[in-house]
């Protein structure tokens, strides 16, 4: 009969409050991840509005070949008027 | 006494075990609508996330190709720099403009990185060295960068006389001297009528003879004749149209 008070002594002072602290860790973390996720949701609809101007990339390199074979072209010429060293 | 003690202890065993359950159940009905906020809320980000990627795919190529094309620009560049100036003075020119940037060398050029560049940018500016090179093929950096500064900035046209040749300059030495000029000169001016142009006799020796005036120099290039007007007699006959094509000329660029 002791032993059975003793049981549920233990199972009241010792096992529900251990359960109740982790099981309230537990709900602390899955509280705060929405709030992140949250934030990253925000972050990548922000990235993905920044990558809009990729595209232009495209113009971009078609603009650096045109200028680099303008530049050939100049070359070209300095080489045929100037004399080399 | 003891039926009673033992109902107790099992009323209060049974009341421990049914407030876990209610703690367990609450706690975890409670993680399970937050897990839920999350999964969408990650399917939220997996879209923007989505996105980026795709957007961000075509990057890698198209910034290679950019870089590439550049690197090319900058090899030509380079190579015909030090083609048309020598490796010393393109090195002297680089770190004129860029003070510093000679240490680092050309890319293609290894044995620039250990060249000391010489300081041209120190006394001529970027188009005195830019007509020096083009026109004249100046020395300017002979004496650099271990002599003496080669233009003093006082004296700069003294300065830059002595780095070409002495057939360049033409010296006022073997020139003649300029003409004198008022009532004691040997030469004497005489009054021009209008519309006349009266030319200079020697006053004192007249029985010199008098040297023909050389005709200027543009008198005697050959000049493409100009077209003679047709005479009044013929009759006019419409001029004749072009035959040579209307297409722009085209430069080769290329050394034949």
């Amino acid at each position: 009969m002791i032993l059975w008070w003793l049981g549920d002594a233990i199972l009241l002072l010792v096992v529900l409050p251990i359960v109740i602290y982790l099981l309230a860790g537990v709900q602390r973390a899955a509280k705060s991840i929405p709030e992140k996720v949250e934030g990253i949701s925000k972050v990548a609809a922000a990235g993905s509005r920044d990558l809009n101007a990729v595209p232009l990339l495209l113009t971009t390199q078609d603009q650096v070949i045109k200028t680099v074979a303008g530049v050939a072209n100049y070359g070209g010429s300095l080489d045929v008027i100037l004399d080399d060293v | 006494m003891a039926l009673f003690a033992v109902a107790a202890a099992g009323v209060v065993t049974i009341l421990a075990v049914v407030l876990i359950v209610l703690v367990l159940v609450v706690y975890l009905v409670s993680i399970i609508l937050h897990l839920r906020k999350i999964t969408a809320g990650l399917a939220e980000v997996m879209g923007g996330v989505g996105e980026i990627v795709q957007k961000s795919a075509p990057v890698n190529g198209v910034v290679k190709t950019i870089n590439e094309q550049l690197d090319t620009g900058v090899d030509l560049l380079e190579g015909l720099l030090v083609k048309k100036a020598g490796i010393d003075d393109a090195l002297g020119l680089i770190d004129g403009i860029y003070p510093g940037s000679a240490a680092s060398g050309f890319r293609k050029f290894p044995e620039s990185r250990t060249t000391k560049p010489p300081r041209i940018a120190e006394v001529y500016t970027r188009g005195t060295l830019t007509l020096a090179r083009l026109g004249r093929e100046a020395p300017i950096a002979a004496a650099s960068p271990s002599g003496p500064a080669l233009r003093n900035a006082e004296y700069g046209s003294a300065a830059a006389a002595k780095l070409y040749p002495e057939a360049r300059q033409a010296r006022p030495s073997s020139h003649p001297r300029s003409p004198v000029v008022g009532t004691a000169s040997p030469i004497q001016y005489g009054p021009s009528p209008p519309d006349t142009i009266s030319w200079g006799r020697a006053a004192p020796e007249p029985a010199e003879p008098e040297a023909p005036a050389p005709e200027p120099p543009a008198a005697a290039e050959p000049e493409a004749p100009a077209p003679e007007p047709p005479a009044a007699s013929e009759p006019q006959v419409p001029a004749p149209e072009p035959t040579a094509p209307a297409e722009p000329t085209t430069i080769s660029w290329k050394r034949g």
